[in-house]
């Protein structure tokens, strides 16, 4: 074997493993970088359930007849003291109206604690058209000792529903939510 | 009239579940040893005095109905339309194809270990391309599994029917090892349904290891939306006799309709590894008879009037309280 | 063709081949074929220890109740340990179970051991690209062992050991497992991880750039091809599964929230993730064993592979679709319809280019000369048996069906059926195959006979109840089952008292054989052994091809 040749192949090798090592570390960035990418997948698609959010400018209007039901569901993570329920487990909107749901919050506790909540519709594929303008989940809430709260979400079902072959024969949607003390809880 | 009924609707939502549920809950434990005879069912009536109405008498399982059978080979028996769809799927489309599939493969090697083996063709062929059956052996199986796709996805799409309105709403709880269940349109709050001891199944003649005691109770014939969730970690609330399986994900809602077509007792287990004793979180539905099932609702304190209160709640709910609410956010 | 150095195998402890010292030889290799017999030792204890545990296992499962488990937790945690951490050991042998045999037996076997060992060879290069870089992945191996085994000692929750099974779901392993255990599991994966990494990137830059002369790419051995598309399978899904860990450990120790569903975090992301990874993982433990039944099936009928191209490119596709499909492990997860229905139908489309597979090895056989050695025994199992693990694999496909099956025993029993009948035979067929050519001995024929048949019995009594436990309705990684349940797990349990026989048998068969077995020549297997490291001696010298051959334009 010349010299040469060896040079060659040792830039020739050097060369593939730079672009091994680069496919490498390129799908290493895809893993963190799907962190966001969910996120923001989740977010247009509506896929698992996530919501949509609009301001209140946002001009949709109802459709005359087409009546949902809407399902409330709440959820307090375990070891926190508070006790969260909807004023009413259910309600009908007409699609594309605006309408307004209760759900309550108190603090057992005797310290003051604050809670964020998450969220999801099912069925999840109607998460794509179920939009709020406003929510207690969009800030974090904090609950003085005993306090009550009762607290709006503001919400509409996009008309667009209606031509979504997959959401043809929804009858109810549910939308849940569950708090989570934003401080860890001791346990 | 309707507002009336749905502020005493209210009023019990708020308080009457919390009380009278863990006692009817217990009642129904207790009525279990003696579930078979009318006679004993009042008797447990009457030592939960509280309560208006009796639960219904503790249903026996049947032997080999929604649970395993000793030896099985196959599926359980269905109880649900989509389970006896999806069974059919298996058992007339699916296995049938797989089977005749290893065999055909069984069949051609043993055919040519005979035939070519080095004793019987000592001088090998050279062919190594022949693009007709290349071309055979790809499209056969792409349409084999058209034959399979089309029925499949079907399946897909029936168990997805979103529920119907006059579907009962459950909502399931998966906790580190127990499952909890809450009616939220008949006001009966959640109640937590554990496994029983080895020599207390045995005493109810239930199987050992599926066996709770405070079973998921269920109207039989009507279709049921159970909302799923969990408070730890990932638990999965599976009933292989109603081909039912959904993950119960924390912080998260799931959901799936499923009917029920017979009375009786259904039993699962969890399916989703979620610690130490994921093998001891059994679940047991008992389906009722409508009529049953509304005195079981009764004798938990709960409300027979789901769906009717439902428009003028919401008519409350705009004129009184939007205002103050927007006030009360913080 | 053969037996170019004949002798050179006689004058082994001559040195004439230059070979360092024993410390020196082993602890400090650069050389691809003692790396190579390195990682097959390795592979043989893990895989022992891994069979060891799932041992305990089948004993536990052998009838309804809790027999064992407390006693063994007694020896692992203290004497006063309680029923949950008899419950917890279970969690931990299973995860064991998992992780020893995906990580640390199948794919250092397979790609480290007869990777390493053949691929240099079979396309004419006397080395691997980086021979120092191959020395670091296989003793990466090591400590990341070390730290899977160490976990088990160290708490884990409400006992020692890390419970999470292997796909460490969140957040069972994050909140739901506290304690070091999991911690060091997750890092043992990460520097398995990167002892695979480094190894895929040695054998692509080695394909690509090591060739002999008049070796292209579509004349390069189907072996070879397996194993660079299961390099590029490496490379992609890997790093996937290392940032998805590393977040598992930040969400553990530094306060982070990706897995975490109640603080806007999300556990689906890690199953996403992790299944991205892990079922590219499932062909990188399934294509070199193609790759090693195509060169025996060949071989043994002293035939052509039949329709090379289209085996070799049947790999790619597997390959690729083999990173669009993930998501059929997460059918009950409470996916939307449409995608439920997507990943059905990709996942389908799989079996097209492995029925071309299966079919090709039948046509290759078809009109050979067939002699049934212990490898092609071997081959003809793995054909048969990765079929019936196959078709039930279209079974699960179908996300309306698998609503039953997910996580059953039906699972258990369809991916035993590729990997402990499918990955593990091509294992044995090529251990068989190639043992003369490693050791310059031939194996004892009868023994290795011996040994499949025990072994397939074996394994076939261990798997194929679990199809039936499975459709009524066991739910896998449980200690303790109901009593209609019973039959089958009793007749699996006898399954693996046949299996281990079988492994007896080989281990008697190796140590006979390297010590008493005949001397084996350069083509033990004649004609129909084409590739290049039947023209070498057996053991081939230490360095091969130091003038490279040139390869003619022969058949295809």
């Amino acid at each position: 074997m010349t010299s040469s040749t060896f040079t060659d192949l040792d830039r020739r090798k050097r060369k593939t493993m730079m672009i091994g090592a680069a496919f490498a570390l390129g799908s290493l960035g895809l893993g963190f970088a799907s962190v966001p990418l969910y996120r923001v997948f989740c977010q247009v698609t509506g896929f698992n359930g996530t919501t949509q959010r609009a301001d209140a400018s946002a001009a949709v209007l109802p459709v005359s007849g087409r009546v949902l039901s809407i399902r409330f569901d709440a959820n307090v993570s375990p070891g926190m003291p508070w006790e969260f329920y909807p004023e009413h487990s259910t309600d009908t909107v007409t699609v594309g109206a605006r309408d307004m749901a209760i759900f309550v919050a108190k603090n057992l506790s005797d310290k003051p604690i604050s809670g964020s909540a998450v969220f999801n519709v099912t069925p999840t594929q109607a998460g794509a058209y179920f939009t709020k303008i406003q929510c207690f989940c969009f800030t974090e809430q904090t609950l003085q000792p005993g306090q009550e709260v009762r607290m709006p979400v503001l919400y509409y079902v996009d008309p667009k529903i209606l031509d979504d072959p997959d959401n043809k024969d929804v009858e109810e949607i549910t939308l849940s939510y569950t708090f989570n003390p934003v401080e860890k809880v001791e346990e | 009239m309707n507002i009336i009924k749905s502020l005493v609707l209210a009023g019990l939502l708020a308080v009457a579940p919390s009380i009278a549920v863990s006692q009817g809950a217990l009642a129904q434990e207790a009525a279990a040893p003696a579930a078979a005879t009318v006679d004993s069912a009042t008797e447990a009536d009457a030592n939960a005095t509280e309560e208006a109405v009796a639960a219904p008498a503790r249903m026996k399982p049947t032997e080999g109905i929604g649970m395993p059978r000793p030896a099985e080979f196959g599926l359980q028996e269905q109880f649900s339309p989509t389970g006896r769809q999806a069974r059919w799927i298996h058992d007339a489309l699916l296995l049938p194809i797989i089977t005749v599939i290893s065999l055909f493969v069984l069949a051609l090697m043993l055919w040519i270990m005979v035939r070519y083996r080095r004793a019987a063709n000592p001088v090998p062929s050279k062919t190594s391309h022949n693009t007709l059956i290349e071309i055979i052996w790809t499209v056969v199986p792409i349409l084999i599994l058209v034959v399979i796709a089309v029925p499949s996805i079907g399946l897909i799409a029936e168990q997805y029917k979103p529920a119907p309105k006059d579907a009962l709403t459950v909502k399931v709880t998966g906790y580190q090892w127990y499952w909890g269940y809450e009616y939220p349109d008949q006001g009966i709050s959640e109640y937590v349904s554990n496994i029983l001891p080895p020599e207390k199944a045995l005493e109810n003649g239930e199987p050992n290891l599926l066996a709770v005691d405070n079973r998921l109770v269920l109207p039989a014939g009507r279709p049921v939306k159970l909302i799923i969730t969990a408070a730890d970690v990932i638990h999965s609330f599976a009933v292989p006799s109603l081909w039912f399986k959904m993950d119960a994900v924390p912080g998260r809602l799931n959901e799936k309709t499923v009917t029920i077509e017979k009375p009786g007792v259904y039993y699962g287990q969890c399916s989703e590894l979620c610690g130490v004793k994921h093998g001891f979180m059994p679940i047991a539905i008992e389906a009722l008879p409508p009529a049953e099932f509304d005195q079981w609702v009764l004798s938990q304190g709960g409300e027979l009037a789901g769906e009717q209160a439902e428009a003028p709640a919401e008519a409350a709910a705009e004129t009184a309280d939007a205002a103050p609410a927007a006030n009360a956010k913080i | 063709m053969t037996t170019i150095a004949a002798d050179a195998h006689a004058h082994d402890h001559h040195d004439a081949d230059h070979k360092p010292a024993f410390f020196a030889r082993w602890f400090m290799s650069t050389n691809h074929k003692d790396i190579g017999t390195l990682y097959l030792i390795f592979a043989i204890i893990a895989g022992v220890i891994g069979g060891f545990i799932s041992g305990l296992m089948r004993i536990e499962l052998a009838e309804p109740g809790i027999q064992y488990l407390q006693t063994w937790a007694q020896i692992m945690d203290g004497p006063d340990a309680t029923l949950d951490q008899a419950y917890h050991l279970w969690n931990v042998l299973i995860t064991a179970h998992g992780l020893i045999m995906v990580f640390f037996m199948v794919m250092p076997a397979i790609i480290g051991g007869f990777g390493n060992w053949f691929v240099p060879i079979m396309i004419g290069a006397p080395d691997m690209a980086f021979p120092r870089m191959n020395n670091i992945s296989f003793w990466l191996l090591i400590p990341a062992f070390m730290l899977l085994l160490g976990s088990t000692f160290v708490p884990g929750g409400l006992g020692n050991g890390a419970g999470t099974g292997w796909t460490v779901y969140a957040p069972l392993s994050t909140s739901g497992s506290p304690g070091p255990a999991v911690d060091m599991a997750i890092l043992s994966l990460h520097i398995a991880g990167a002892s695979s990494i480094l190894g895929a990137i040695n054998f692509i830059t080695t394909i690509f750039n090591m060739r002999a002369p008049g070796m292209t790419l579509h004349k390069m051995p189907l072996f070879v091809w397996s194993v660079l598309v299961t390099a590029f399978l490496l490379l992609l899904a890997l790093p996937v599964l290392a940032a998805a860990i590393t977040m598992l450990l930040t969400d553990r120790n530094f306060g982070t929230v990706f897995y975490d569903g109640l603080r806007g975090g999300d556990p689906e992301l890690y199953q996403h993730l992790f299944w991205f990874f892990g079922h590219p993982e499932v062909y990188i433990m399934i294509l070199p064993g193609f790759g090693i039944v195509s060169q025996i099936v060949s071989t043994f009928s002293r035939k052509p592979v039949f329709g090379y191209l289209g085996m070799a490119y049947a790999m790619v596709a597997i390959g690729v679709v083999g990173f669009i499909v993930w998501a059929h492990h997460m059918f009950t997860t409470g996916m939307s319809v449409n995608v439920k229905m997507y990943f059905t139908a990709a996942t389908m489309v799989i079996a097209v280019p492995t029925g071309v597979k299966i079919f090709s090895w039948i046509a290759t056989m078809w009109g050979g000369s067939l002699s049934f050695k212990t490898p092609m025994v071997w081959a003809l199992g793995f054909i048969f048996m990765f079929t019936v693990g196959g078709v039930t694999g279209v079974v699960l496909a179908n996300g309306g069906v698998d609503d039953v099956l997910h996580d059953t025993y039906y699972v258990v029993a369809h991916f035993h059926y590729v990997l402990s009948l499918g990955a593990v035979f091509a294992l044995f067929a090529g251990f068989y195959y190639w043992f003369p050519k490693m050791t310059g001995r031939m194996y004892s024929e009868l023994l290795g006979q011996l040994h499949f048949w025990i072994f397939f019995i074996g394994v076939n009594v261990l798997f194929f109840p679990m199809h039936f436990v499975g459709l009524s309705g066991m739910p896998r990684r449980y200690p303790d089952y109901p009593e209609a349940f019973a039959y089958w797990n009793s007749i699996a349990s006898q399954g693996y008292n046949i299996l281990i026989i079988g492994v007896a048998i080989w281990f008697v068969n190796i140590f006979w054989s390297l010590f008493a077995g005949k001397k084996a020549e350069g083509n033990p297997w004649g004609e129909g052994a084409t590739t290049l490291e039947w023209t070498l001696s057996s053991p081939p010298p230490y360095h091969q091809f130091e003038t490279l051959p040139v390869i003619e334009d022969a058949h295809h």
